[in-house]
């Protein structure tokens, strides 16, 4: 369900302007260029990357699935198009949080960091000196092993701390909490196993696969609630260090990306580096499109983003030129920043 | 010496098992030797032993990434930190960094791979083992049945004119196997050690279908009556995925097991397998080894297995505790001639060797034929192996007997099936022993009433209340302190 749901959001977003096979790479996370810019035009970012094990037989059988059920029409020359109740269909979908654009699958190393802390712990307080780590790799048991030192495991009271920082910050995040339970229920300890997959899927009677993604989201969502409060999650915070991907920016607009935190200002910034304030505006809609985090309405009102909008559904263009004449008031800067949105 | 002294001080076991000693103690006199122990009978003991009276370093060769997995983190268990595993997980730094130590440890495992690569090879030349080991050594003969080319091209490393003794581990091994393992590892006089293949507590059930579709009915059946701990072994994923979703439909603790469940998932089953929270595992033959539950109840084939050492292989999983256990085979004709398809179908052909040579004339790596599609990967191993052995005429013609004889190993198994003598007899026949008693209830054959060995299956409540994540997750960290 939820996976079909995501599918024909993707496919809606892509306006009918891609092939078929787009919403797989972008699933998979291919790192080819037409994918990664696809990712700004059509803000996609949510998505990118969340399923890197997606096999290309399962795919396919979920767009038959969405054709037999008329939620998507595939003409002869391999176009598409999405039905009405598709539409009424993908609303539903859109309670789950995603971020693959910052984690790209990262969010798996932080689970493997805590379930190995967790499993470790739990062996601790039981006494236990030896037992076997249901984490294999070997970077991932380096860092436990720092952290359990770092943090003065043998004092005992990282248990009850670690625990209240985990049960107080998702109690915090959106999600429901039969996600945290699927989350939890992937952790094991002392005599106690995880549910497998399959077992979960049938506890929820929900598919494999949207049991994963449920996961992945309360992932996205759990990392973002720990990063957005350093000072209250100490510890949760080390497991989240270095998971977010750093926004792949050009390295000069990097640089721009830097001092615009700062609180430099374009003119400022242009003055500074030298460079013309056409360069920088290029370098800010650069930023626009690939941090979904970043506003642009600290460059554009609500109501013109609206209009824009509106043009580009009336017209069906995201030409610069007719755009402009349409909503003359407006930059071309302005206009960019709204079409690097997608929305 | 005194090899007991050894074993309760390192080991904590009071008394060595049937084989153990002799075996180590060949190996301290350093001599070769082939040991043959059934499953689960510690074969691992002869070498970690022996790795604490020796002063150098023990190198283990292992053919399969999980189980080596599992014998690194059983040694890890012992509390020994000299161990270590090299293979195709580890990165280039981490790789060069372990080869680069590799003397320091007492227990190196290596994948065959690994071993022919010439970085590795150089060290190891470099330095001095006190033992080589080479386990599932089955494996290694041509006519064995999980085929891995590396591992035939272990017996060019063992050449060396002062190389420390070499110690063959299998649980199941035919008089030709044996013979190949011998002259493969170029091993001299090697002292063999075999135990007998009969598991008395082991009853052995079959039941005959006219049609396929019977068997699920029948297994539905026979689940809910009779008590677990059981395993199913069936020939695909899909088919582990679709029995286990039934029984669990029916209220029994199940789940399915294969090569394509993730990591944490093959973990969890085991421990709750262990643990006794699961009832029944629905798995494809990637399942046992390296799983060592004691109280195995039963073993049903849904499927019949590609060769008699594998059937021998899967139902000694039972009966581990020494109890009675009982192994059910389910057969309806045609079930040969799918496990024969299934059998060759991964395998390369005549079409192959010449696609191959065409590569080869155009200038072209012949590996291009996996990308284009023309091959699996597994088959292309094998090709490109004897490509380079032989000429390429011999070739088509290897191809051709290896194929017959997978053929003839799945007639071997239906010949146990369809005997009216004595299953057990047959089967320890075929490893070239006698049998010398039969226990009551032995076989299909000879007379089974399958209510003597298992227990009626007491259908237990299930605690359905699910506990709240918080309540889980407490009860984990700080349930136990
Ligand atoms: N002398 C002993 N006394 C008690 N337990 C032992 C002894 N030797 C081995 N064991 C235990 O028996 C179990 C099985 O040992 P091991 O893994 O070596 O079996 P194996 O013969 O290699 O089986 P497989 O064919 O499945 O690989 C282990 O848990 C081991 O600790
Ligand atoms: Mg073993
Ligand atoms: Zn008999």
């Amino acid at each position: 369900m939820i996976f079909e749901q995501i599918l024909l959001q993707i496919f809606h977003n892509f306006n009918q302007e891609r092939t078929i096979s787009a919403p797989f790479h972008l699933l998979k996370g291919k790192r080819s260029g037409q994918t990664i810019q696809d990712v700004g035009i059509y803000h996609l970012h949510k998505f990118f990357s969340i399923l890197p094990k997606l096999s290309r037989p399962h795919y396919d059988e979920k767009l038959n699935s969405l054709i037999e059920e008329h939620y998507l029409i595939v003409h002869d020359e391999g176009s598409y198009e999405l039905t009405d109740s598709a539409r009424e269909f993908v609303k539903d979908g859109e309670k789950y949080y995603f971020n693959g654009w910052y984690y790209r699958g990262n969010e798996h190393i932080f689970f493997a960091r805590l379930s190995l802390i967790v499993q470790s712990l739990s062996h601790h307080g039981a006494g236990r000196m030896s037992f076997t780590p249901i984490q294999k790799d070997d970077h991932i048991q380096h860092w436990v092993r720092q952290f359990l030192l770092i943090n003065q495991y043998k004092e005992g009271n990282l248990q009850k701390t670690l625990l209240d920082e985990i049960v107080g910050s998702l109690e915090s995040s959106k999600v429901e909490e039969r996600a945290k339970s699927i989350v939890i229920n992937r952790l094991a300890g002392f005599q106690t196993a995880g549910l497998t997959w399959q077992q979960i899927s049938y506890q929820e009677n929900l598919s494999e696969m949207d049991v994963q993604l449920i996961y992945i989201s309360t992932l996205h969502s759990w990392i973002t609630q720990i990063s957005n409060h350093p000072e209250q999650y100490l510890l949760l915070n080390q497991l989240a260090k270095d998971i977010r991907v750093v926004i792949p920016l050009s390295g000069s607009a990097h640089q721009t990306a830097e001092l615009f935190r700062k609180g430099y200002l374009i003119e400022e910034i242009s003055h500074i580096r030298r460079l013309k304030v056409s360069t920088i505006e290029d370098h800010i809609v650069e930023i626009a499109m690939n941090d979904p985090d970043f506003s642009i309405e600290q460059f554009i009102s609500k109501e013109d983003i609206k209009k824009v909008m509106t043009a580009v559904d009336d017209y069906n263009t995201r030409k610069l030129k007719i755009l402009h004449e349409v909503v003359p008031h407006l930059s071309y800067f302005q206009i960019r920043l709204v079409l690097a949105r997608g929305e | 010496m005194e090899l007991e002294k050894v074993l309760q001080h390192h080991f904590g076991y009071t008394s060595f098992r049937p084989g153990q000693k002799e075996v180590i103690e060949q190996i301290v006199k350093g001599k070769d030797v082939i040991a043959l122990l059934p499953t689960g009978m510690g074969k691992s003991l002869c070498y970690q032993l022996p790795g604490y009276i020796f002063n150098k370093p023990v190198l283990i060769i292992s053919p399969l990434l999980s189980l080596m997995q599992d014998q690194v983190d059983q040694i890890k268990q012992l509390k020994e930190k000299r161990v270590v595993a090299l293979n195709s997980f580890l990165n280039a730094t981490q790789k060069k960094v372990t080869i680069q130590h590799l003397h320091q440890y007492r227990f190196i495992f290596i994948s065959p791979e690994m071993l022919l690569q010439p970085q590795v090879q150089q060290k190891l030349n470099s330095m001095e083992l006190s033992l080589i080991v080479v386990d599932e050594a089955h494996c290694i003969s041509q006519w064995g049945f999980d085929f891995r080319p590396d591992y035939l091209r272990i017996g060019e490393v063992m050449d060396k004119a002062n190389r420390p003794p070499i110690l063959a581990l299998s649980a199941t091994a035919t008089q030709k196997v044996l013979g190949d393992i011998e002259s493969y590892l170029k091993m001299n006089e090697p002292f063999t050690f075999i135990h007998t293949v009969d598991r008395p507590n082991i009853h052995m059930g079959r039941v005959l279908f006219q049609n396929r579709e019977e068997k699920l009915d029948w297994i539905l059946e026979h689940v809910l009556e009779t008590a677990g701990p059981g395993i199913i072994y069936t020939q695909s994923r899909s088919k582990t995925e679709s029995i286990s979703e039934r029984l669990l439909q029916m209220g029994i603790s199940t789940a399915a097991y294969h090569g394509g469940k993730d990591t944490l998932d093959r973990q969890f089953i085991q421990q709750q397998f262990i643990d006794g929270s699961l009832e029944w595992i629905v798995a494809t033959n990637a399942f046992g080894m390296g799983v060592h539950k004691q109280n195995v109840r039963q073993i049903i084939h849904e499927s019949i297995p590609s060769n008699v050492a594998n059937y021998m292989q899967e139902i000694g999983r039972a009966g581990r505790d020494g109890k009675d256990a009982l192994a059910i085979l389910l057969f309806a004709d045609g079930d040969d001639e799918f496990a024969k398809f299934v059998g060759i179908d991964d395998f390369p052909n005549e079409v192959h060797v010449d696609l191959y040579l065409e590569y080869r004339r155009r200038n072209e790596s012949p590996s291009t034929m996996i990308q284009n599609g023309e091959i699996s990967e597994t088959a292309y191993r094998v090709l490109d192996y004897w490509m380079h052995q032989i000429h390429p005429n011999e070739v088509k013609h290897q191809l051709l007997t290896m194929k017959t004889d997978k053929i003839r190993a799945v007639e071997e198994v239906v010949n146990l099936i369809r005997t009216k003598s004595c299953m057990r007899e047959k089967l320890v026949h075929y490893f070239g022993q006698n049998l010398m008693e039969k226990p009551s209830d032995c076989c299909e054959c000879c007379g089974l009433d399958y209510h003597n060995i298992i227990q009626k299956r007491e259908s237990f409540e299930q605690d359905e209340t699910a506990v709240s994540w918080k309540k889980r997750l407490e009860t984990i960290l700080l349930g136990f302190s």
